[in-house]
């Protein structure tokens, strides 16, 4: 695989590591976790995005698709049937409200764009995290591009959700690894596989590896979700899970309604049970409580 | 001995409550409403009308009017500042000098004192003195009139008169400099009023007639500042025994002692030692307009005579900060007369001395002092306009923590200082062919632009070009919709039969350069008038080069000379460039004779609109797009390239620069549609600034910023850049700092910063009460956001403003009106 599907790439990047940072999304991931904050990278395919609200209704983008999924007017452009992304209507589009999420990149074009911002690694102690959609499901290219990383000296990160072969890892990517962020959601098995479609096992039995290896290079954040996982049960089950496990580092993520919008774009709308509203400092720092003397690394 | 001897160099414990005199004179500053001051204008007048003698050499004659000016300029004391002199008889004075563009006031004599905008305040009485006696003689004596009648009113004159085209600053300045106080410090006046004796003596004996001469005028020029300080010394004595205040009795006792001894004679204390530059940069206004009369690097010019007092215990850090902060204050003191046609192009500016701090010295060490950080200080808690304090740094010399300091000063004035990068900037001055230990004695003259302190006579501020008008004669076959029909530049193909992009860039380049020669043949017109009309016998007597060669700086006697050329529309031509790159030869989009219909419709119609939207989404300058690289690195090539092959009529090079005051707004209102999406009458982007949503990511537009700088902008550049203010500000000053420190390693010259948001400008515009002393970046100085007009705080407002914590530009709100 010398080639990766990217979903876009985050310059100046400061919540996925120390430093300045520039953070590469993959695209696709194992889980359908209904809070998703990068819907549009689940999908291991190239898809259309459509932004309603900044379109003009021209009507350039209708005729230009060979397969006629490209709806006039309304909220949902796409035909997300016979859409089959080959970016036609996103280059006709002069406003700018179709665009494609998803590019192929190699190797060398992907590291010369990650080297771009390499003086402000250098200035403020940055580098560069590969995120998501999963890095781990493009695990050969994302081995190949940390080797190549860290051969130029650069901090790297990744941030996973854990749902990968342990052997493939520790064999394609942990040697180049200053870093990983490992996302935690839920402590019970069975509401883990209910509510984001995969069993935490797998995911529980590569951190404790992870930790086995060198406890400093991980950071285990969770996701606070209203409903989800910000309840008494899961973060008390999570909190004692990483007192067993011998985790003394953690962050919280506080949620936020980023995600909804972005589904609506795919065509994918998030769970109506979602809040509109970002989650409060302070609900964060009562959610803190639970992790006692644990130290806690700011988002 | 170490040089940073402070316990806390952001002094902190000092504050406008423990200097309650700074307070005082701040807010009396702040309140000052300016006036015009024709003093300068009544004597230098008269001395011309009743005792010039023609036979006198040019450098002789300008040396008797100024001392004649010197010697019956009254001495005043407007406030408790414990400087004495003031550049104008006025507390907030608009000097007049009739040998420039003073005459444009003529006709706005009765209405300049209660215009809406900026008024200026004119007593009848000066006002008919003025119209009787003053300007009548002026009338056909000033720069433009004489150089109209020299060369028979050239086309290069009318074509600067349209105003459109380019700005021949020479028709209002010889300005725009560096000194260099040190000798005259250590020397005192009277040193180097001997030295100049010795010389006239040996060239005499040579009979080098025309160097004795001139040596001559520096001894009379001289005269004229150690004659106003003796004046200043009898007003200090007398305000000593009859003030009310026991306490300024005492400083006027003392004021009166150090006008008897400076700039006379060497200074003795540090208070000396300030109160003799301000008193040479009030001999400097006598002589020449006041307009980027730069004092320099004044923690380094300083810094001995600072050190000997604090060590012999003669000075407290607090008293240092109070005579800095009076002196500050002090450079504050004037304002350019503004008459209301030029209230367009530099509305609101002050007169731009520029202060230049820290970076390294000509060794190339680490030059930052304690005076450094208390100069740093006292910008932080007075933020007025002028000043124009500038730091430098040295990113492989100067410490972490002083860039830190410097940038959270930023922060806290949310404007000030601008940042200078030494090695960008002294790599640009070793092109230009300055030694090693001349270029890292760099300061900033006026906004942005460099010069070696006092040995460099750059006269920066030469030529002010619009970009945007040789793209439209390309665009029209060397017309401009603007001034109609009228052929201006060569009649080159119409583009619509154009076969590529490059034989496109060939015509822009055709008419490009025509502008440029028009402009270059103006200024040496002027500058040769220049010659004979306006020496500065005085200013010379304070450089490197004229005493040695017996020459003026005005002929040519500095160890650098050059002509500066600014530009203006720099991003909106590149982008333009771009635009018909992509849309006409690469996508095909559109035909080029469409893309012109479409220019000269302003983009009417739902297909223009959907033409609009579709070219500012084609490659723009401030993305990584290689297009777009290449375009804006051949320009900034190519105008190098250009300017360098003149030879001024001082015998040296022209430098490009990129800076444009507040002429972008100006120009851009007046400006037709351009191929880049810019709708016609919007104002054009600022400096070497992207256009406003351009560049949507921080690092991408400082990358490729950056990539431009080094030998080929010997000028300088500056650019803008908007950030969210945030909570924690000692967090954001480190990262503001390390994102300063990449772009500087990746090669950029300048940057300067609003610490704002559209919202928080949006609301100074709609509430100016709540706004009372707003200060903000301009492009290269600062200014009152209330004093600018509906176009530059337009302009300020649209700005892009990028989040320092994800590093992205903030969407324009749509009742911002950008578009």
């Amino acid at each position: 695989m010398n080639r990766a599907l990217i979903g876009s790439i985050c310059r100046y990047s400061l919540h996925d590591g120390p430093g300045i940072r520039t953070t590469v999304f993959f695209k696709g991931c194992p889980l359908r976790c209904p809070w998703c904050h990068n819907p549009e990278l689940v999908q291991a395919e190239p898809e259309m995005i459509f932004r309603s609200g900044i379109c003009i209704d021209c009507g350039q983008c209708g005729p230009v698709c060979p397969e006629g999924a490209v709806r006039a007017g309304g909220e949902e452009r796409i035909d997300r049937r016979h859409c089959t992304a080959c970016g036609r209507c996103a280059v006709a589009c002069p406003a700018g409200a179709l665009e494609m999420v998803g590019r192929a990149y190699d190797l060398d074009s992907l590291e010369e764009v990650l080297l771009r911002d390499r003086l402000y690694y250098e200035t403020s102690g940055g580098g560069i995290t590969l995120s998501g959609g999963e890095p781990t499901l493009q695990m050969g290219f994302a081995g190949r591009l940390l080797a190549r990383l860290k051969r130029r000296g650069l901090h790297t990160a990744m941030e996973t959700c854990g749902f990968f072969s342990w052997d493939t890892f520790a064999f394609a990517c942990l040697g180049n690894l200053d870093l990983v962020l490992y996302d935690l959601k839920l402590a019970d098995p069975v509401r883990h596989r209910q509510v984001t479609g995969r069993d935490n096992g797998i995911i529980l039995a590569n951190l404790a590896r992870l930790l086995s290896v060198d406890p400093a290079r991980v950071l285990v954040r969770i996701p606070l979700i209203p409903g989800y996982t910000a309840t008494e049960d899961n973060i008390t089950g999570l909190a004692a899970l990483l007192r067993t496990m011998g985790v003394h580092r953690y962050s919280l993520l506080p949620y936020h309604p980023g995600g909804l919008v972005k589904g609506e774009h795919v065509g994918r709308p998030g769970d109506a049970t979602l809040p509109a509203t970002a989650m409060p400092t302070t609900e964060r720092e009562r959610w803190q409580r639970y992790f006692g003397s644990m130290e806690f690394v700011p988002p | 001995m170490a040089m940073v001897t402070l316990d806390d160099i952001s002094l902190r414990q000092h504050t406008l409550h423990t200097l309650p005199r700074l307070a005082v004179l701040r807010q009396e500053a702040l309140r000052r409403k300016p006036e015009i001051c024709i003093e300068r204008a009544r004597h230098i007048t008269r001395y011309l009308r009743f005792h010039d003698d023609p036979d006198d050499c040019p450098e002789v004659r300008r040396a008797k009017m100024i001392r004649y000016f010197l010697e019956r300029k009254r001495a005043r004391f407007h406030d408790n500042n414990l400087i004495a002199g003031s550049t104008t008889g006025k507390p907030l004075g608009a000097p007049l000098f009739p040998e420039f563009f003073a005459l444009y006031l003529w006709p706005e004599l009765e209405v300049v004192s209660r215009r809406k905008k900026n008024p200026q305040h004119l007593s009848a009485r000066d006002a008919d003195e003025l119209n009787f006696e003053i300007f009548p003689f002026w009338m056909e004596n000033n720069v433009i009139e004489v150089t109209r009648r020299r060369y028979g009113n050239p086309r290069c004159l009318q074509l600067f008169e349209k105003l459109v085209f380019f700005i021949a600053s020479k028709a209002g300045c010889i300005s725009h400099c560096v000194p260099w106080y040190r000798t005259m410090l250590e020397q005192g006046l009277t040193g180097i009023m001997e030295e100049a004796a010795a010389r006239e003596r040996l060239a005499a004996g040579r009979s080098a007639a025309r160097q004795a001469d001139f040596y001559r005028a520096v001894q009379i020029a001289l005269q004229g500042i150690v004659s106003h300080a003796r004046s200043l010394a009898y007003e200090a004595d007398r305000l000593a025994g009859t003030s009310g205040d026991p306490g300024m009795r005492e400083e006027y006792g003392i004021m009166a002692d150090i006008c008897r001894r400076v700039p006379a004679g060497p200074a003795a204390t540090f208070r000396e030692a300030v109160n003799a530059i301000w008193l040479c940069q009030v001999g400097i206004h006598a002589e020449n307009i006041n307009m980027a009369m730069s004092p320099g690097r004044l923690d380094q010019v300083l810094y001995p005579w600072y050190r000997r007092d604090i060590d012999e215990g003669r000075l407290d850090v607090a008293r240092a900060i109070e005579l800095v902060g009076c002196l500050w204050l002090k450079i504050a003191d004037n304002v350019t007369m503004v008459p209301e046609t030029s209230e367009e192009m530099f509305g609101g500016a002050g007169t731009v001395p520029a202060i230049t701090l820290g970076g390294v010295d000509a060794d190339g060490n680490d030059a930052v002092n304690d005076l450094t950080y208390i100069m740093l200080r006292v910008t932080e808690l007075l933020r007025i306009r002028d000043p124009n304090v500038n730091a430098r740094y040295d990113y492989a010399k100067n410490t972490k923590s002083y860039c830190r300091r410097v940038a959270r000063v930023i922060l806290n004035t949310r404007a000030v200082p601008a940042f200078y990068n030494d090695h960008a900037n002294i790599t640009a001055l070793l092109g230009q062919g300055e030694k090693p230990e001349h270029a890292r004695d760099y300061a900033i003259v006026g906004c942005v632009e460099l010069a070696s302190s006092g040995r460099d006579y750059p006269a920066s501020s030469s030529i002010m070009l619009n970009l945007a008008a040789p793209m439209q004669m390309a665009l029209f076959r060397g017309r401009r919709p603007i001034t109609g029909e009228e052929q201006i530049g060569p009649r080159t193909p119409d583009p619509a039969g154009l076969g590529s992009f490059e034989e496109f860039w060939q015509v822009f380049l055709v008419q490009l350069d025509w502008l440029i020669d028009q402009a270059v043949q103006l200024n040496e017109y002027m500058g040769t008038v220049h010659q004979e009309m306006l020496p500065s016998p005085l200013l010379s007597a304070l450089f490197e080069g004229p005493m040695d060669r017996g020459r003026d700086l005005i002929r040519g006697g500095a160890l650098y000379n050059s002509s500066g050329a600014t530009h203006i529309g720099f991003a909106d031509v590149v982008d333009s460039l771009n635009a018909i790159e992509q849309a006409v030869f690469v996508d095909g989009r559109y035909s080029f004779a469409e893309l012109l219909a479409g220019v000269r419709s302003d983009f009417a119609g739902p297909t223009g609109e959907a033409m609009r939207l579709y070219l500012r989404r084609t490659p723009r300058f401030g993305t990584e797009h290689p297009l777009a690289r290449r375009n804006a690195r051949n320009l900034v090539q190519h105008l190098f390239t250009r300017y360098q092959s003149f030879t001024n009529y001082r015998g040296g090079p022209y430098r490009p620069s990129y800076w444009t005051m507040t002429n972008h707004a100006g120009l851009g209102a007046v400006s037709g549609a351009l191929p880049s999406g810019r709708r016609a009458g919007r104002v054009f982007a600022s400096g070497i600034t992207p256009v406003s949503g351009a560049a949507p990511a921080l690092t991408a537009c400082l990358n490729t910023v950056a990539e431009l700088g080094g030998e080929q902008v010997p000028g300088g550049w500056a650019l803008n850049i908007k950030y969210t203010p945030e909570a924690d500000r000692t967090v954001m000053a480190a990262r503001f700092a390390d994102t300063i420190e990449a772009y500087f390693r990746a090669g950029g010259h300048q940057v300067q910063f609003n610490i704002m948001t559209y919202e928080d400008l949006m609301d100074a515009r709609d509430h100016p009460e709540k706004y009372p002393d707003l200060l903000v970046r301009v492009s290269g100085y600062s200014a009152y956001f209330n004093d600018l007009n509906e176009r530059m705080q337009e302009e300020l407002i649209t700005r892009t403003q990028y989040d320092l914590t994800g590093g992205h530009a903030v969407p324009l709100p749509p009742e911002a009106g950008g578009a």
